[in-house]
């Protein structure tokens, strides 16, 4: 009979069975930790909470069915022990070397006799090896130390006044058992001298003398460099021998005890003396940085002296459209270097792009000397000066203190100002300016363009300025003089002809004439002043021998030449 | 890397000798295996006696508080200081704290054990000789001590171990020290607070600095004691405690309403001692602690008046404060009085006087902050900063509530320059059992095992190489 007949019989559907089975089975999908049996206790409902813990992987399963590899308790002794003390400790039989297995006469329990068993059927068939090293053996270590001194050498180099025979080993001896770790020997030294002449205990005992680090170190540093250099005298030590030796016997106990009373006044501030340490290293910290900036700064001041000029660069610069545009690009080269800089790369700043950084943001700090040679950190210290104190006209002097009406915007150089002086309209005149301050032996770019500088190079290109301008007056007026007398010569030579008599009488009178045409010729254009001016031109005559006062003084006779002619 | 394969001993220096801890204080006595976590075995140092059938009978273990047999007086083997006072005793409640736990009892001879029928002719005569079995004769044996044990304590400790226990090879190391090493350090300052003591330790390369080491009564008992006091004046009423064991049964009160029990009483000549009761009361009392002792959290001490004006004690009082109710049933929300009965630990000021108690009033030095000041002023100068940048607590009273924050805020106050950190496992049992940590990883590791002292050494030297050796 078919199960399709029965389930028609009972009049159970047909496909009803198979699909929850099928469930099922989906479900049965048992998790990994869970007996099949508990798990078929649960039912189909999942419980609430998980019940498979993350457990510990454990072996792998191709492990179990290895042979299980066993352990014996096993008994070893120390190699860095001197009594030969026997422990015990676990250790995996190796069947190849295994370690000897003595019968340590354990006590009979149960588990142990289970051990016994195997183990001395082992022990038949595999020889026994030679003990192994203990493996931690080789952590026991000592620092290496000099030789101990013996009598003689005691009596005839280690003698000392402040340190007896007996505090010496007693040192000696502390500082090989606590391998020279003076922490600990400083801590723990209690020497107590032996009362050899005193049996009684209760007599006067001396002051206990109490010994500092230092003073220990200093006696065995003197001691242990004197027994390095018995050793080997210091020309055959080798190089590490020598240093040692040197550095033990420069051991300076005094400057170490005030090195420590440092330390200690160090450890013991007050939480104010640390708030005012941490605010001056602060400002430490600002003031070398802003030195370093400051240095960086001229040291492109100085690359951008080195720069030749170009002249008609200028001009483009002269209008309000050329500055902006200048304003703008510098800006721009800023905002690059500051990115950069927050890239890491802030080593060489452009050159462009650092003044105005240092100048708005560390103006406060920056120090008198930066004055001279960047004027927007002139004002700015200006400003925090005021705000702090007020400077007597002498400190203004001295530290380059000025103070403006208008400031315009932007950066500007003393020495660009300056420079501008020297460029005149014309090249010619541009020409002639240089031609001056070269003859004065001034150089066209200033060296040192501070403020008073500046202000005398200014009154200096005027008067230059002026005196070119009297030297071509006085040129025009000679040439001018040269043309009226050739024309009166002429006129002169065509009376002559028209005469024809009196050549001869006229010659000794010439010289007379050509003085008194000069002076005629002043006279003309200024009659009343005419003495004044044949002493003016006398001087000049007299002046003629050098040259560069010549030229200067000439034009000053020009000028008043001028005066007279206005 | 393959789990059936051991790590290799050389990768973090362990090589376990089945060496036994024992780390006995003054509240607790702990004891375990080295290289465990947490000793197995945890009593308290306190034994009971009592007299039964006229002879004399001494419970140990947690047994001394479970009945209270007629007549049970509670005894102490270690003193007030932290040191030795009973070694008779000392040694059975030492003994007790392995031979229970640890060792277990060894199987004696089959022929006594009663199970076996044996015809008394039958009986051997080595017996005699097996019944003189010692507990420790297979494990070394690493004991602790507080920094300041005398040499004498010292030399006595270790003829217990050789002679009486018999093992094989023992060492003696300061609690300091291990509590340090529990810690990972090497060099550290060690402040331990335990039932007892207050203690201060530098520790420099594993070794204790002698002339830092400093330490001070005001312990966990002292702290109960001014719970006590706190209790006396109650303002409801003052509060006495009764120990669970005079409780038949009691109901519910309301906060601050009289307690409604019925209580058990013991006629006179079967009541247990004064000192059972005074046992009893102190473990109410140090759940009191664990519930409702809080530490005033700093930065400034609780009489200062803080930041805004207001004094700390005002700021306390705003505090919600924390109910507790007491075995007889009366219960009460604890304010203010949380804060002071620890803040004498940190302003000897803030010490609640009360005439009845056995403790005088602290001095400023027994303080904390003054003891760290007084051990610091003891070594070398260079050491100092280092000392502050590692301070270890431990000790059970250390788990106080906000103790670890005001401590720091203390040694910070104190020690404004230099960098000052606190190291505190936040695990109760590390804190509680440092020591024996500390101990349990000292005697478990392979380059420990030479410095043992063996029984041979023992024999040579006699019990006076415990001064050399263990320094």
């Amino acid at each position: 009979m078919a199960a399709a007949d029965v389930r028609d019989m009972l009049d159970l559907p047909a496909e009803g069975q198979p699909r929850p089975h099928k469930k099922q089975k989906v479900v049965e999908k048992r998790p990994e930790g869970i007996t099949r049996e508990l798990y078929a206790l649960l039912g189909e409902r999942a419980p609430p909470i998980a019940i498979n813990e993350n457990k510990y992987k454990g072996r792998p399963k191709w492990m179990n069915k290895l042979r299980v590899r066993p352990w014996s308790m096993t008994p070893f002794t120390n190699n860095a022990r001197s009594d030969g003390l026997v422990l015990n400790h676990w250790q995996r039989k190796h069947e190849s070397a295994r370690p000897p297995v003595p019968a340590p006469a354990p006590a009979p329990s149960e588990s142990q006799m289970e051990v016994d068993q195997p183990k001395q059927e082992e022990k038949e068939d595999v020889p026994k090896l030679p003990e192994q090293e203990y493996a931690f053996a080789k952590y026991n270590v000592k620092p290496r130390l000099p030789r101990r001194y013996t009598d003689d050498e005691y009596n005839r180099h280690l003698q000392s006044d402040d340190w007896s025979r007996e505090e010496t080993d007693y040192l000696v001896g502390l500082v090989t058992e606590y391998d020279i770790r003076w922490v600990l020997i400083a801590d723990r030294y209690d020497y107590q001298p032996r009362m050899d002449t005193q049996p009684d205990a209760n007599a006067l005992v001396p002051a206990k003398h109490h010994r500092t680090m230092e003073q220990m170190k200093a006696r065995y540093y003197y001691i242990a460099a004197t027994m390095l250099s018995l050793e080997h005298p210091p020309s055959e030590m080798s190089e590490a021998e020598f240093d040692l030796h040197e550095k033990m016997l420069k051991f300076d106990p005094d400057r170490e005890r005030d090195r420590k009373e440092l330390a200690a006044l160090q450890l013991n501030r007050t939480a104010d003396e640390v708030r005012e340490e941490a605010m001056l290293l602060e400002e430490l910290k600002r003031i070398t940085s802003n030195e370093q900036n400051f240095i960086t700064e001229r040291r492109e001041l100085y690359s951008r002296l080195e720069v030749p000029i170009s002249v008609g660069n200028t001009t483009m610069y002269q209008s309000s459209a050329g500055l902006s545009q200048l304003l703008q690009t510098l800006l721009q080269a800023d905002k690059s270097k500051k990115r950069r800089s927050i890239l890491g790369d802030g080593a060489i700043p452009s050159p462009a792009g650092q003044t105005p950084t240092t100048a708005g943001g560390l103006g406060r700090a920056e120090t008198p000397v930066s004055q001279g040679a960047n004027k927007k950190g002139a004002i700015a210290s200006k400003e925090t000066n005021q705000m702090v104190r007020t400077l007597t006209p002498a400190e203004e002097a001295k530290y380059g203190v000025q103070h403006h009406e208008r400031v315009s915007a932007g950066v500007q150089f003393r020495s660009d100002r300056a420079q501008r002086l020297t460029q005149a309209k014309s090249n010619v005149q541009t020409q002639k300016l240089a031609n001056a301050l070269s003859e004065l032996e001034i150089p066209v770019r200033l060296f040192m363009p501070t403020e008073r500088v500046c202000k005398d190079f200014e009154k200096l290109i005027q008067s230059v300025n002026m005196l070119l301008d009297a030297r071509k007056v006085s040129e025009k007026v000679e040439s001018e003089i040269r043309v009226l007398e050739a024309a009166k010569m002429e006129r002169e030579r065509k009376l002559r002809e028209a005469a024809g008599i009196t050549g001869p009488s006229a010659d000794p009178e010439h010289p007379h004439v050509k003085k008194e045409t000069e002076d005629g010729d002043a006279g003309v254009l200024g009659h009343s002043t005419a003495p004044q001016n044949t002493q003016g031109a006398g001087a000049q005559q007299g002046d003629g021998n050098h040259k560069r006062s010549a030229s200067v003084l000439s034009g000053a006779s020009d000028k008043s030449n001028k005066r007279q002619r206005r | 890397m393959n789990p059936s394969n051991p790590p290799q001993a050389a990768e973090y220096g362990g090589d376990e000798v089945s060496a036994i801890v024992l780390d006995p204080g003054y509240s607790t006595t702990r004891a375990g295996f080295a290289g465990e976590d947490a000793p197995k075995s945890l009593i308290p140092t306190y034994y009971g006696k009592y007299n039964a059938d006229g002879q004399e009978k001494l419970v140990f273990g947690d047994d001394v508080f479970v009945t209270p047999r007629p007549g049970l007086s509670i005894h102490n083997p270690i003193g007030k200081d932290g040191i030795v006072e009973d070694w008779d005793m000392a040694e059975r409640v030492w003994e007790h704290s392995f031979t229970s736990r640890l060792t277990g009892t060894k199987a004696g001879n089959p022929f006594q054990n009663g199970l076996n029928d044996v015809s008394p002719d039958e009986l051997p005569t080595e017996m005699e000789v097996e019944s003189e079995e010692k507990p420790l004769s297979d494990s070394p044996l690493l004991m602790t001590e507080p920094g300041w044990n005398p040499a004498k304590a010292r030399e006595k400790t270790i003829e217990i171990a050789m002679e009486k226990w018999d093992t094989p090879a023992f060492y003696l190391a300061r609690s300091g020290v291990l509590a340090a090493f529990a810690s990972g350090k090497a060099s550290a300052l060690v402040i331990d607070i335990g039932a007892s003591n207050l203690s201060v330790t530098p520790i420099h390369d594993g070794m204790i600095l002698k002339r830092g080491v400093q330490h001070s009564p005001l312990g966990g008992e002292y702290i109960s004691s001014q719970i006590r006091a706190i209790f006396k004046a109650n303002t409801p009423q003052p509060i006495t405690i009764t120990p669970h064991y005079l409780i038949s049964s009691k109901s519910a009160v309301e906060a601050g309403q009289p307690a409604q029990a019925k209580y058990k009483t013991f006629p006179a000549d079967k009541a247990p001692d004064a000192s059972y009761r005074a046992l009893l009361e102190e473990r109410t009392l140090s759940e009191f602690k664990e519930c409702v002792v809080q530490v005033w959290p700093g930065p400034t001490r609780l009489s200062a008046p803080s930041a805004t004006g207001v004094s700390n004690e005002d700021m306390a009082r705003t505090t919600p404060g924390r109910p507790f109710e007491f075995p007889d049933g009366y219960n009460q929300v604890f304010g203010v009085d949380r804060f002071r009965a620890v803040e004498s630990l940190f302003d000897a000021k803030a010490a609640i006087p009360d005439p009845d108690s056995s403790f005088p009033p602290p001095t400023p030095a027994q303080t904390i902050p003054e003891l760290v000041k007084a051990s610091l002023a003891g070594v070398d100068v260079d050491l100092r900063p280092h000392l502050l940048a590692n301070v270890v607590v431990t000790g059970g009273s250390s788990l106080l509530y906000g103790f670890t924050d005001r401590l720091n805020h203390e040694l910070m106050q104190m020690f404004p320059g230099p960098r000052v950190r606190v190291t505190a496992p936040g695990n109760t049992s590390e804190r509680r059992f440092g020591s024996w940590i500390g101990g349990s990883i000292l005697a478990s590791l392979g380059t420990f095992h030479q410095m043992w002292i063996s029984k041979k050494e023992y024999e040579e030297h006699g019990p006076n190489i415990v001064e050399k050796r263990c320094k």
